[in-house]
């Protein structure tokens, strides 16, 4: 409601609202009814009243990201470097960009990473989230322990996961004796990569699980009763009740890590070291940004360019995420 | 808080009645059990293995080959010397209390700020709100090294350059917990919120009293990442500080990595000293993901 | 040195409002008096990289001193820990807080010089020259900018481990290590067929530093632009590629650091290493079991030249209290200051004569010693290779040319080619050239 009577009673369900009778849904209700991710905004509000809370959260999120970050658009027309200002080179940084070939290898590094990563990390912390549900002796050491690798410091875990990849590590002596002959982990662009995805996928799941514990908590246990006592199967009821339920947090998860893989950087610069890889073929494209732009001789100008890029790709990213559960709901 | 605990009754008398009922009615079978262990056991293995590396490491006294192949995990003679160390070289209960300022106030000012924003995002309807959602979204994309001395400029125009209040403000309200928020609140049957307006509450109440207790969960979410990213910050902090007295932990522990040379103990030492209290954090919050799925019959 | 490249890790990307910084910078300079020359008064404040936790005594009992010395002046110490340091000078130089004396090594020195941000101290403090080691003090030089811009102040200078019972296990005679390229070489072949590709000699492909020692000539005279894919060059990578082919380089030797190679030493599986003399009491604390097979040596060489590394203090060109700032800054640097901070740690003295002081000359049986004494002698003639022109990102350009040529993806002239083309290129483009 836009106008100012919000304070006129109206009964619950019938214009603004829609929707179901304001009762949970029983054990007889369709799973698929209850817990969907749809916004149903309440209109009952002073016109002001949004504003008032969005206010904080805008005036920080402006002040200082959106705001400094137009400085950084702007350093893209320029030849900036740290300690000295720029002039206007109009799209020069961009233009050098297109004909970079390390532009193109960290886009593709960067794609890669997307498409490597973001599916183990949509299904596995939910299987995950799903084991740790419950209550069964011991279940909460199992939680904690499984949290571990995300407040490890990521410096802490490129150096174990270096040591145990590495040559003469203890995965290359197991395979070894194995039979199986040695890999190399941590000298081939591409096994490096990998080794870099799967570092990723290890330190994100307690990170992802924890949403979507978040979210399960929110999913009716009689959705679950009901089902039940319809005779349906463990892996059934993952996909009909379970899935449904935390859908809107799998898209979620799907945005955040997205962007966090195509955002890449310590664990292909912890692996694969500062220049990325042998040769830089495993160069990502925040590396890049990182290569270009750090220090005091910085390139501020065209790494600017580069950060550019990296947003307008990420913003393109989200927006596909959610474009794609928008359609699926239609 | 009636309101919910109002919610709560009525779902209560057939809701947990059954769950009990159906707890003792049917058996899980043992196979079942030993394959849930099983599989716990094996993402234990993987998940802490490289953390107890680091316990073992910082306990491990001077004379202890830590390069040693095949490495030992279990120190031969295990001391707390290193901790002292550390604390030698380091005021860290001062660092550490500057750390724990910052990431007490950075997760009063994300759960309040990100809920109240959420709120207006997922609840009210009003002209604008898709604009100030794509705020949002744009805000988390903000690649944050590329604006850092720019933000460092504006800090020193507001003469907040080394304070603590520099280090909390530019996250203090992160965009990503907004959003967080925001799907938590969506998620809500917004049905009792309108029976709470039927009794005469206002926007403030209905979030007060009635959508925050529902996202408890998340609001732990929140804190745990508010408190995170708050105590694990080490770059922002370094070029806002320029006073021992206000570093924080994480410059602090940075000190161990000695100019001449690195003692691999005292670091691990440090590691650990600085990674405990979120597991403890972490531990302490975690019962709140379970809220309502406690009993559950649920089964992966 | 272990710390310049820590730094260069730093994992942070940095972008400057550089628009931003010319604004703080015209405000800062209003306040500031152009002389050196005055009353020795005020607040200083004084930024070191990293020594507090180690050192925190000696600076403490070096300020008494000064302030006892002056007493209108006053010392501010502020310390800086190993990561980010790049970062937080630039953040500070942008914003105008930068301390008033400022510990910088030479490729740290020069785009603040540029900036116009460090203070000549040819001309504020030329009477105090003659007191450094000639080698010291011109590395303050900038190229392309007349004066000097930050009093040397310690030294260090690598010299090369080597693990005797693996040079004994290949065969080869653990009291001759390498001291030329060319032995080393041969050396290395040798280890690789006899180990089986199992232990190999080294753990790292060449940097600008072993250009330098093999005695390729980095830039040209007028130092504008990049040489070293020259001939002698191209022979350097040709040969590390033989290595690499006969596995005789590490097999990650492409993504090593300095850190990776470290551990590989101490995991025993790379027998020669380069490292500084602190590196002994550290092998014998963290690797007992390497520590008793270590053998030093001088670093391989083909010129005769050891490389040196060089630490100095710059005073800030917007100093409020400059003549106390410079002042400060040379007194830490003086003979006397020097010689007690290199009684403390491993580290050399810039000034002259005090590496004929006994305690570098006079052995005393211990290997400690014996480092010492033998940095010490190749510091006599020994030079900064690293062009201050040579920024962390013409470093990848090379590093990654290296590798490409390692691996046979390009031929060592190509890559060279390329990698000279594309130094040059950055050197020239953008406002750095200006």
């Amino acid at each position: 409601m836009t106008t100012g009577t919000a304070r006129v009673p109206r009964t619950p369900g019938n214009k603004g609202g829609g929707g179901p009778a304001p009762v949970p849904p029983g054990p007889g209700a369709p799973p698929q009814a209850a817990a969907r991710g749809r916004i149903r905004p309440v209109r009952r509000h002073l016109p002001a009243s949004p504003w008032l809370f969005l206010a904080p959260g805008l005036l920080i999120v402006g002040g200082f990201s959106l705001y400094p970050f137009l400085s950084t658009v702007v350093n893209s027309f320029t030849d900036a470097r740290t300690l000295i200002a720029g002039q206007y080179v109009g799209g020069a940084n961009y233009q050098e960009l297109i004909h970079d070939a390390m532009f193109w290898t960290g886009l593709r590094n960067s794609l890669l990473y997307v498409l490597g990563v973001v599916p183990l990390l949509v299904i596995l912390p939910l299987l995950l989230a799903l084991l740790v549900q419950g209550r069964i002796p011991g279940i909460t050491f199992f939680r904690a322990a499984f949290y571990t690798p995300v407040v490890a410091s990521v410096v802490v875990v490129g150096l174990i996961w270096v040591w145990l990849l590495d040559d003469r590590g203890l995965i290359n002596a197991v395979l070894e004796a194995v039979g199986f002959g040695k890999v190399g982990f941590l000298s081939d662009p591409w096994l490096l990569l990998f080794s870099a995805m799967a570092v990723t996928v290890w330190k994100g799941l307690g990170y992802y699980m924890i949403i979507y514990l978040a979210a399960l908590a929110n999913v009716p246990r009689e959705l679950h009763e009901a089902c039940a006592v319809d005779g349906a199967g463990a892996l059934r009821r993952f996909w009909t009740v379970t899935v449904p339920a935390v859908r809107s947090t799998m898209v979620l998860v799907a945005a955040l890590s997205s962007v966090g893989a195509f955002k890449v950087f310590s664990e292909v610069y912890l692996m694969a070291g500062p220049t990325g890889g042998p040769g830089g073929e495993d160069t990502t494209l925040v590396m890049l940004v990182q290569q270009v732009g750090t220090g005091l001789n910085g390139r501020v100008g065209y790494a600017s360019a580069l950060s550019v890029v990296v947003f307008v790709i990420t913003l393109g990213l989200m927006l596909l995420v959610l474009r794609a559960n928008r359609k699926e709901d239609a | 808080m009636s309101a919910t605990a109002e919610q709560e009754r009525r779902a209560a008398p057939d809701g947990g009645g059954r769950v009990r009922r159906r707890r003792s009615g049917r058996r899980t079978p043992v196979w079942q059990w030993v394959l849930r262990y099983l599989l716990l056991l094996a993402v234990l293995a993987l998940t802490v293995g490289p953390f107890l590396w680091q316990l073992s490491t910082s306990l491990k006294g001077a004379g202890e080959d830590i390069y040693r192949y095949p490495p030992s995990l279990v120190p031969h003679e295990a001391t707390l010397d290193n901790y002292a160390g550390v604390a030698k070289i380091i005021p860290v209960w001062d660092f550490a209390l500057n750390s724990l300022k910052v990431a007490v106030a950075n997760v009063l000012t994300n759960c309040l700020g990100a809920a109240l924003a959420g709120y207006a995002l997922a609840r009210m309807r009003f002209r604008g709100r898709k604009a100030a959602l794509v705020v949002f979204l744009m805000a988390m994309l903000v690649p944050v090294e590329s604006i850092m001395i720019a933000q460092f400029v504006t800090m020193r125009e507001l003469q907040l350059n080394n304070t603590l209040i520099g280090v909390l403000l530019p996250a203090c309200i992160g965009a990503m917990n907004v959003l967080l928020m925001r799907n938590a609140f969506a998620a809500l049957p917004y049905e009792v919120e309108e029976a709470a307006f039927v009794d005469g509450a206002n926007a403030w109440q209905r979030f007060l009293r009635i959508a925050l207790p529902s996202v408890k969960g998340t609001l732990a979410v929140v804190a745990i990442f508010a408190f995170m990213g708050a105590w694990d910050d080490f770059l922002w902090p370094l070029i806002v500080l320029s006073d021992q007295s206000k570093f924080t932990l994480t410059i602090g522990l940075n000190f161990l990595h000695g100019t001449f040379a690195n003692n691999q103990r005292l670091v691990a030492a440090g590691t650990v000293i600085a990674v405990l209290p979120l597991i403890v954090l972490f531990a302490c919050l975690q019962r709140f993901f379970f809220r309502g799925v406690g009993e559950g019959a649920v089964k992966g | 040195m272990r710390i310049s490249r820590r730094a260069a890790a730093s994992a942070a990307v940095l972008v400057t409002s550089a628009l931003a910084l010319t604004a703080c910078g015209a405000s800062g300079d209003s306040g500031a008096s152009d002389s050196a020359t005055g009353k020795v008064e005020g607040r200083v404040t004084f930024q070191t990289w990293n020594l507090k936790a180690n050192f925190k005594d000696y600076f403490e009992g070096l300020i008494a001193d000064f302030e006892k010395k002056y007493p209108d002046a006053k010392v501010n110490w502020v310390d800086q820990p190993a990561e980010g340091y790049p970062e937080k000078l630039s953040a500070d130089a942008a914003g105008g807080t930068l301390p008033d004396v400022v510990n910088v090594s030479p490729d740290l020195a020069y785009p603040l010089a540029k900036a116009g941000v460090a203070l000549d101290l040819h001309k504020a403090a030329g009477k105090y020259q003659d007191e450094y080691l000639a080698g010291a003090w011109k590395s303050y030089e900038m190229p392309g900018m007349a004066g000097v811009y930050a009093f040397p102040w310690y030294l260090n200078t690598g010299p090369m481990f080597y693990n005797k019972a693996l040079f004994t296990k290949a065969g080869l005679d653990p009291r001759k290590p390498p001291t030329t390229y060319g032995k080393l070489f041969a050396d290395a072949l040798t280890m690789a067929k006899k180990s089986d590709g199992k232990i190999t000699m080294l753990a790292s492909t060449p940097s600008i530093e072993d250009f330098g020692r093999y005695g390729v000539r980095l830039m040209n005279a007028q130092g504008t632009a990049f040489t070293f894919n020259e001939p002698k060059g191209v022979e350097l990578l040709r040969h590390y590629r033989e290595l690499y082919a006969a596995g005789a380089l590490d097999s990650q030797a492409l993504t090593a650091m300095a850190e990776s190679s470290g551990r590989k030493f101490q995991q025993q599986s790379v027998a020669m290493n380069p490292g500084s003399a602190l590196d002994l009491g550290n092998f014998k604390k963290e690797a007992p079991s390497l520590y008793k097979n270590i053998g030093i040596t001088d670093t391989v060489n083909n010129t005769g030249k050891a490389n040196m590394y060089v630490q100095g203090l710059m005073v800030n060109a917007q100093s409020k209290v400059k003549p106390a700032a410079v002042a400060f800054a040379h007194f830490v640097t003086d003979r006397k200051n020097q010689m007690d901070f290199a009684k403390r740690v491993t580290i050399f003295p810039s000034t002259k004569g005090s590496l004929d002081d006994p305690y570098f000359t006079k052995e005393d049986g211990t290997d400690a010693t014996r480092v010492r004494i033998a940095s010490a002698k190749s510091l006599g003639s020994a030079v900064n290779y690293t062009p201050v022109l040579l920024s962390d990102q013409m470093k990848t350009v090379l590093r990654n040319a290296v590798a490409k040529a390692v691996q046979g993806k390009e031929s060592p002239k190509a890559a060279l080619d390329g990698a000279v083309n594309e130094c040059n290129r950055l050197l020239t483009t953008g406002a750095g050239a200006r």
